[in-house]
């Protein structure tokens, strides 16, 4: 039985495509099946960063209202023979999938594959609720910005009302010059405020930007910064023990941080 | 002397503004008290004390919500005339 990982945020445009499509590359890169499924309904999104947007047929709707079978909905990549993709409708509203939807199709899913990562749409609405009504986990993807903190703050939150454990923490777009001014919160004030463990920190890198023009994403590219970190990520979604890396030679800002964050008790969402 | 400080105090570093902002605003948040149900629980809550306490003004009472180090506090402050 396979595990369903939910990616989500609260707040936009802070990486939880980016997040999904590289984690999921870098899971079937060392041998899992994958699936990775857009349940941004209505902004399909995770075909084109994958590069796999000339290849759909069917989409996510289509398989819940049984016009297709998810066999032929999945979309599997050519790279990389255990990684699949289940595109989101572009033409319908998140209303056209219901929560016991989500929770029948991520079962479907969990049979046939090791890791079926959720891209789950920003906010706290019912496109939130329905990522991750089949998850076992919940990564949380955040900037290091007040504003992207708060909403996580409160996605967080409601992941724990709704019972789906502890999640983890991505922090993404991490500029070490400028945390080193001052002028960015540092990973420790991040963690500290929102009381959560850390699976990953992913620096600021253009390199994102030019992978992503040719479809292809980060961890293909062994001297992408950004992609090093998702596959460090991906370890320790497996479970592995990963330190995590300096983001520069000047190093420091990581070697306090195992251990040092215990979890603050949080009052009922909802 | 506060002046002088203030004068030769280095610009406060913007992460340490975002860091203390943050705390604040998510202590409002947590507890999910927006300014409008505080204005109405404080009313509520003055109309309670004037009644049991007569020495009590219901325009000075003050409810805060304060950030500590390890458990944040809902705080009424309720000022007494020392009338006997
Ligand atoms: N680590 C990073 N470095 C640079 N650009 C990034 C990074 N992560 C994401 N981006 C860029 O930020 C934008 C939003 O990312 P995306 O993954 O689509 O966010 P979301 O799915 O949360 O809306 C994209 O243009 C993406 O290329
Ligand atoms: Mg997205």
């Amino acid at each position: 039985m396979g595990r369903v990982i939910t990616v989500t945020s609260g707040k936009g445009g802070v990486g939880k495509t980016t997040t999904t499509a590289n984690l999921g590359t870098a899971l079937a890169m060392g041998g899992a099946r994958v699936a990775v499924v857009d349940a941004d309904i209505g902004l399909r999104n995770l075909d084109i960063v994958m590069g796999l947007e000339n290849r759909i047929v069917f989409d996510l709707v289509d398989v819940i209202e049984g016009r297709a079978r998810l066999k032929q909905a999945l979309i599997k990549d050519k790279r990389f023979p255990d990684l699949c993709l289940l595109p989101a409708a572009q033409t319908r509203d998140k209303d056209a999938v219901s929560h016991d939807d989500m929770v029948a199709l991520t079962n479907q899913l969990r049979a046939e594959f090791d890791y079926v990562l959720i891209d789950s749409p920003a906010g706290i609405e019912s496109g939130f609720r329905n990522a991750i009504a089949g998850a076992d986990e919940v990564l949380i993807v955040t900037t290091p910005e007040v504003s992207a903190v708060r909403d996580a703050d409160r996605i967080i939150g409601l992941t724990e009302a709704f019972e789906k454990g502890h999640p983890r923490l991505v922090l993404n777009r991490v500029k070490t010059r400028m945390m080193k001014a001052g002028e960015m919160m540092s990973i420790e004030d991040v963690l500290q405020i929102l009381a959560i463990d850390l699976v990953g920190v992913v620096p600021d890198d253009e390199m994102i930007v030019t992978s992503t023009n040719r479809g292809e994403v980060a961890v293909m590219d062994k001297s992408s910064r950004a992609g090093k970190a998702f596959v460090d990520i991906a370890r320790r979604v497996r479970g592995e023990q990963v330190p995590f890396m300096a983001l520069d030679e000047g190093g420091g800002v990581f070697d306090r941080l195992f251990g040092m964050f215990g979890r603050r008790p949080r009052g009922s969402e909802r | 002397m506060g002046f002088l400080n203030g004068l030769f105090r280095k610009r406060e570093r913007s992460s340490d503004l975002a860091r203390e902002r943050l705390l604040t605003v998510l202590v409002h948040d947590r507890v999910k008290l927006t300014p409008d149900v505080m204005e109405q629980m404080k009313a509520e809550l003055s109309a309670v004390i004037a009644k049991y306490v007569p020495n009590v003004d219901p325009d000075t009472i003050e409810v805060t919500l304060a950030r500590g180090d390890s458990i944040d506090h809902l705080k009424a402050e309720v000022p007494l005339r020392r009338n006997r």
